[in-house]
């Protein structure tokens, strides 16, 4: 196996980058070619058969994410699948990402390491802006169950924002900071429930959170939409004395792999087995530093499917390349493409 | 309450409609055939086919045309050929029109309200941009109309409201739906009364098949006409019209069809290159989902994404495209006869375009599926030209009663 996990820390350069993932992700692509008879034939019906060399991580061939909704891809043999992700996904179906016990390994180190960057090597105290039903009926099944579970690994005395009925447990939130607000700790959860649920609790209680780490996923769409951006989200919280605020951008189809925003601004960044390239969605070429476009995702984590060269359905935009806080290239997420409409007689009233 | 559209808007009851909708109107009910009707309807035609509204919505004029006078009265005089019989109105007739092809809103309902019926029309509640203009026009017209025309006709137009629907469904005569399947079994809840039925028009696609040996010996310019003919039928609606083509199959030998697909591929990619259709870059990521999926499930054996508003893809042997993979996705066949294409045809399969075959070479492929599926066979650029007989159903004598009188 010549595909190396140097860790999920940001220090790579994008010439350095570049030079690393290419021959990386090219094995991969020969290796999923090789063991993933779907994959093999999308790659020959497109003539992208990977014998030549490629020249730039760009000239790889990517799957469009949606597809793992609707095909099975795995490069391992059934009976080495050790654990299946499910992702639900906006329009209801779900991806099923197949992990063998390599991978799934691989995945968690590659996530620690890159959370460690901004949390630190220790296990903290952590406090989760959800409830534990989420995680008891989700679990695994669902995105939010599965994100919180995965990140529980990297705290300890969990406490949970809001009940079982979904209401602010105040007390427990109060014992918690009383135990452990001295020092630093841990919160997580997704963004639309860290502005609507824990921020007001934070102005109204006049909460201290100044030793809080914030991490926090799950994208701007329900905030954009209550007209709420990235700016006031920070500048709201920093008032309530949550100043480390980090959002992660990542999809269960690329598990483990996560892209950090910065110590201090809003712009995301690639940790060191992974990129973004940005497709104009005309002609699917790269589009320059500050035009949007589709963002594509290269990780080199994805070994038991083929899932390291994918194009979401994500817009976003490069800001620049390494001349920000950390190297590599700063970029945003802008939302989702937006959806078409459809056409034609098939598509009817729909309405009783 | 409902929003009534036509022939002026206002708010009404589902009682008040009914009750309007079957009053004795002072120039008396409408008959099979009604003058009356063929007047408005003409009316409207030539409102439809005014020079301003045609380059703003073309597919308005082939509306207009349909109702022209001429047309009308040959559609009836072919049905008076039953002379022990003679033909009534069936009542009130509700239609469930599908969204976004506005006109599909008045072909049936002219065709029904010309078999004399009452007719209430469902309006879809996200109709296109033409939709809009298309109601004013008839509103306008209907202002000039005989009263029997006016009151025994509406549109409506109503939110989430089963009530409704319901109340419709068990006064009417005859319920036509259109629509996807999914929408047509939900409607299909809604009780008719016990002797009434539905004419349903549900998902369905369509194909093409070209002879190769006639396509290598057309001229250039009838290739041209062909192809531009094709463009139309497929990226008019964005090719998700129940008649627009998915799969171009060439018959011949596999050296004639090679070359008569590469030529027509490349006909193709100059014409969608010179029409620029608008394809959002959803849709072109939907298409790369769809064909890199029949390449995944080993259906597919070269696919070329030429750019975004054209892939076309060779189809492994026995296979047809039969979903719609995203506006300007075509799969291409091989068959050395029109006969080999028989056990590939469903029921499902509705409009098949044609080029270059004779028309004894298509009657015995219709012989032969005995009548398992394939309702039209018209030349390449007529597949969206709305016909009387439509999914294999005669309209207006499905619209009409025959009594006896012997």
């Amino acid at each position: 196996m010549t595909t190396t996990l140097r860790g999920g820390r940001f220090t790579l350069s994008q010439p350095e980058r570049e030079a690393k993932l290419l021959p990386e992700l090219a094995e991969l692509t020969a290796h999923h070619y090789a063991s993933c008879a779907p994959y093999a034939r999308i790659l020959a019906a497109m003539d992208e058969s990977p014998r030549r060399d490629y020249a730039h991580c760009r000239d790889l061939p990517w799957l469009p994410v949606r597809l793992f909704k609707h095909h099975t891809f795995k490069s391992v043999p059934d009976a080495e699948v050790f654990t299946t992700v499910t992702s639900s996904g906006t329009t209801g179906d779900a991806s099923r990402i197949y992990l063998d016990r390599a991978a799934a390994s691989m995945q968690q180190r590659a996530l620690s390491e890159t959370l460690r960057t901004v949390i630190g090597s220790h296990r903290l105290p952590m406090l989760i802006a959800d409830s534990s039903a989420t995680v008891a009926r989700g679990g695994t099944h669902s995105t939010r169950g599965a994100a919180i579970l995965g990140m529980m690994m990297y705290g300890k005395n969990h406490t949970f924002l809001l009940d079982a009925d979904d209401q602010v447990d105040l007390p427990a939130v109060r014992a918690f900071l009383a135990a452990h607000g001295e020092r630093p700790f841990l919160v997580f959860g997704f963004t639309y429930l860290i502005w609507s649920r824990l921020h007001p609790v934070l102005v109204q209680e006049g909460l201290d959170l100044s030793q809080g780490v914030l991490v926090h996923t799950g994208g701007w769409k329900k905030l954009a939409d209550r007209a709420v951006s990235a700016q006031e989200f920070r500048r709201g919280l920093e008032l309530c004395g949550l100043r480390r605020v980090h959002d992660f951008y990542g999809m269960a189809e690329q598990i483990g792999t996560v892209f950090l925003q910065g110590p201090d601004t809003h712009d995301l960044y690639c940790p060191d087995f992974a990129d973004v390239i940005i497709r104009d969605p005309q002609t699917w070429r790269e589009a320059p530093v500050g035009t949007p476009g589709v963002i594509e995702v290269l990780s080199t984590l994805p070994r038991s499917y083929p899932g390291h060269v994918l194009l979401t359905e994500d817009l976003g935009v490069v800001h620049g390349i390494d001349d920000g806080e950390w190297p590599g290239k700063r970029f945003s997420v802008l939302g989702r493409l937006p959806r078409a409409e459809a056409r034609g007689c098939s598509d009817a009233v729909g309405t009783p | 309450m409902i929003q009534q559209r036509f022939p002026k808007p206002q708010e009404s009851s589902t009682a008040g409609l009914l009750t309007r909708l079957s009053a004795e109107p002072p120039d008396g009910r409408l008959v099979f055939g009604d003058e009356r009707v063929v007047d408005f309807l003409d009316t409207v035609s030539r409102r439809l086919l005014a020079p301003t509204l045609t380059r703003s919505h073309p597919e308005l004029a082939a509306l207009g045309f349909f109702l022209r006078r001429s047309r009308l009265r040959r559609l009836l005089s072919d049905l008076a050929n039953r002379p022990a019989e003679v033909r009534v109105p069936r009542g009130l007739v509700f239609h469930i029109p599908p969204a976004n092809v506005a006109s599909l809103l008045v072909y049936p309902w002219a065709l029904s309200m010309l078999a004399g019926n009452a007719n209430v029309v469902r309006l879809p509640t996200r109709g296109s941009e033409t939709t809009e203009p298309l109601l004013e026009l008839l509103c306008e017209c209907a202002e000039d109309a005989a009263p029997a025309v006016s009151h025994s006709q509406s549109v409506v137009a109503y939110g989430r409201d089963e009530e409704v629907t319901a109340a419709l469904s068990a006064a009417c005569r005859l319920r036509v739906l259109w629509g996807g399947d999914r929408t047509v079994q939900e409607l299909r809840r809604f009780q008719l009364g016990p002797d009434v039925r539905d004419l349903a028009m549900a998902d369905r696609c369509s194909l093409c098949a070209i002879s190769a040996r006639s396509w290598l010996a057309a001229s250039s310019s009838e290739r041209e006409d062909v192809v531009e003919g094709f463009y139309n039928d497929a990226y008019w609606y964005g090719q998700a019209a129940c008649a627009s083509p998915l799969t171009v199959c060439w018959i011949g030998s596999p050296a004639q069809a090679e070359a008569a697909r590469r030529d027509f591929s490349d006909r193709l990619e100059a014409v969608v290159a010179k029409r620029e259709p608008r394809i959002e870059p959803e849709i072109a990521i939907q298409k790369r989902v769809a064909t890199y999926g029949l390449a995944a499930e080993g259906d597919v054996e070269a696919i070329r994404h030429v750019s975004n508003a054209l892939a076309i893809v060779s189809l492994a042997p026995g296979r047809l495209l039969d979903r719609w993979s995203g506006t300007g996705t075509f799969g291409l066949a091989t068959f050395a006869s029109l006969l080999d294409l028989v056990p590939l045809i469903t029921t499902r399969h509705q409009t098949m375009g044609y080029f270059g075959l004779s028309r004894a070479e298509l009657v015995s492929f219709v012989e032969a599926l005995g009548g398992r599926g394939i309702d039209r066979l018209v030349p390449i650029g007529e597949a969206l030209a709305f016909e009387p007989v439509w999914d294999g159903y005669d309209l207006v004598h499905e619209f009409s009663k025959l009594v006896t009188v012997r």
